[in-house]
């Protein structure tokens, strides 16, 4: 060992610059964001809970019915059941979503033809009851009040 | 019979005083080990948290108190309080104040024991603490605290020997070994004090000390991430939180040795501050060693377990007698 490491190690000159670099922490803004009482903004993009547009007008429901996003879906979450409605088109009668299966990967949003299947940045997903898992037509409808405004009313 | 009375109230209010502490230091350890980490430790429990560590306490409490069928029952169950007893019988050594205090007509000495070997005593008690970790480790039969108290035994025997040399220096200077005397030695502004001369001896003092409370960078015997939690691995509820708070009130009183041996004790920095009380600078003084010693805590990561026997060994027992000869020398020549 050197001499100047030993002067080093005497005045204790590696402690005091670790001391420093935590002592500047002490006092520098913490970056806890604390959770239930405080939230973070998540960015426009971010894939949460799903939600079914419709026609902001007319109140029609933009989904055509087509099961690309049943097909495309990874780990197959998604049950469309139609019929033919009293004007001669496809209707939705059922839309299920099973979001205890649902990977979060964004593929139905990205293939749907009329945008109607959209992903919102609702990320409290948790609960007791198996259930809340199972989103229906309605309840996939009632979400897009969460969805990004640029999404919304197209 | 007023002594008597005196003593009592003496004795019951620095029981107060350093048993009230320990909740708070427990919750400022949290606090801070956040506040080092960019992080704002415990907020929930009262305002700001400050009554976290007694909603712990009531947990530990209601925890059921567990002996493993393997361990050696009665020592186990002893264990904790070896640890936990010596530092309050330390605590009585520590002056807090000027001898013959004039309080309703009667003359009070403002310490508990004016023990003539007080420093020894201070030795002996801080030697038998260690017995508590290193039984406690034994006889829980389990690979972990064996390893633990194992490493506790040979950490007490690398530091105690430096720590007790660092000693002898300020022993000469003082003349005593009185902490009363200690302190009235070093009457004067805070250059006076004797950690100025005896800054070798402070430092391996300090250090030693840390070594002795078993706290980071050296908690070697309950290092977390190779040993569970080493010694109290198998200890439940309120026995571990008598390891817990025992380790915590040898805090108070390793820190107010310190004060009172190095940073002059219950005086005030400056001749003129001596208006104020001697207890409060006390208090002043131990929590700022404590803070030091938390910081240092969340600083420094944790010596190897050759690495503190080389300092203890290699470094700070020569420097101690160096320390030890050179002041006996200049003390003797001056």
């Amino acid at each position: 060992m050197g001499l100047k490491k030993i002067i080093e190690k005497a005045t204790f000159v590696d402690i005091i610059k670790g001391l420093s670099v935590t002592g500047k922490y002490f006092v520098s803004s913490k970056v806890t964001v604390e959770y239930p009482k405080e939230k973070l903004v998540v960015r426009p993009r971010y894939r949460g809970m799903h939600a079914l547009l419709s026609n902001p007008e007319t109140g029609e429901i933009n989904c055509d019915g087509c099961q690309l996003c049943a097909t495309i879906c990874p780990s197959e979450c998604i049950d469309i059941q139609t019929s033919e409605g009293t004007d001669g088109r496809k209707q939705v009668d059922y839309f299920n979503l099973d979001l205890g299966r649902c990977v979060f990967c964004g593929f139905c949003e990205e293939v749907c033809p009329r945008a109607a299947i959209i992903m919102t940045p609702v990320y409290e997903l948790a609960t007791y009851d198996k259930d809340d898992f199972a989103l229906t037509k309605e309840k996939l409808l009632a979400n897009q009040d969460n969805a990004h405004k640029e999404l919304r009313g197209r | 019979m007023i002594e008597f009375v005196f003593l009592v109230v003496k004795a019951v209010l620095f029981l107060a005083v350093g048993v009230g502490m320990v909740p708070f230091l427990i919750y400022f350890e949290r606090k801070f080990a956040g506040f080092f980490q960019t992080r704002v430790g415990p907020t929930y429990a009262g305002p700001g948290g400050v009554l976290q560590s007694f909603g712990d306490m009531a947990k530990l409490l209601s925890k059921e108190d567990l002996t493993p069928a393997w361990a050696d029952g009665p020592i186990f169950r002893l264990a904790p309080y070896i640890l936990f007893v010596p530092p309050f019988i330390a605590m009585t050594l520590i002056p807090f104040g000027p001898m013959g205090v004039d309080i309703f007509g009667y003359k009070v000495d403002m310490v508990i024991a004016n023990f003539d070997a007080g420093l020894i005593m201070f030795l002996a008690l801080s030697s038998i603490a260690v017995y508590g970790v290193v039984l406690g480790g034994w006889s829980s039969n389990n690979r972990w605290s064996l390893l633990g108290s194992l490493r506790s035994g040979a950490q007490m025997i690398s530091y105690e020997i430096a720590m007790g040399l660092s000693l002898v220096g300020m022993i000469i200077m003082a003349g005593s070994l009185s902490l009363v005397d200690i302190v009235n030695q070093q009457a004067g502004n805070f250059w006076d004090w004797f950690w100025l001369p005896q800054l070798v001896g402070f430092t391996i003092f300090f250090v030693s000390a840390i070594a002795e409370l078993n706290r980071g960078p050296f908690d070697l015997p309950e290092a977390e991430q190779e040993l569970v939690a080493g010694y109290m691995t198998e200890y439940t509820g309120m026995r571990w939180g008598m390891y817990m708070m025992g380790e915590y009130v040898s805090m108070v009183v390793v820190s107010a040795i310190i004060a009172t041996l190095y940073l002059g004790g219950w005086r005030a920095p400056l001749e003129v501050l001596g208006f104020i009380p001697g207890f409060i600078w006390l208090i002043g003084k131990v929590l700022a060693i404590i803070f030091l010693l938390m910081w240092i805590r969340w600083t420094v990561p944790r010596y190897r377990y050759n690495q503190l026997m080389d300092i203890g060994w290699k470094v700070f027992l020569p420097l101690a007698l160096v320390n030890l000869v050179a002041t006996a020398v200049i003390v003797s020549v001056i």
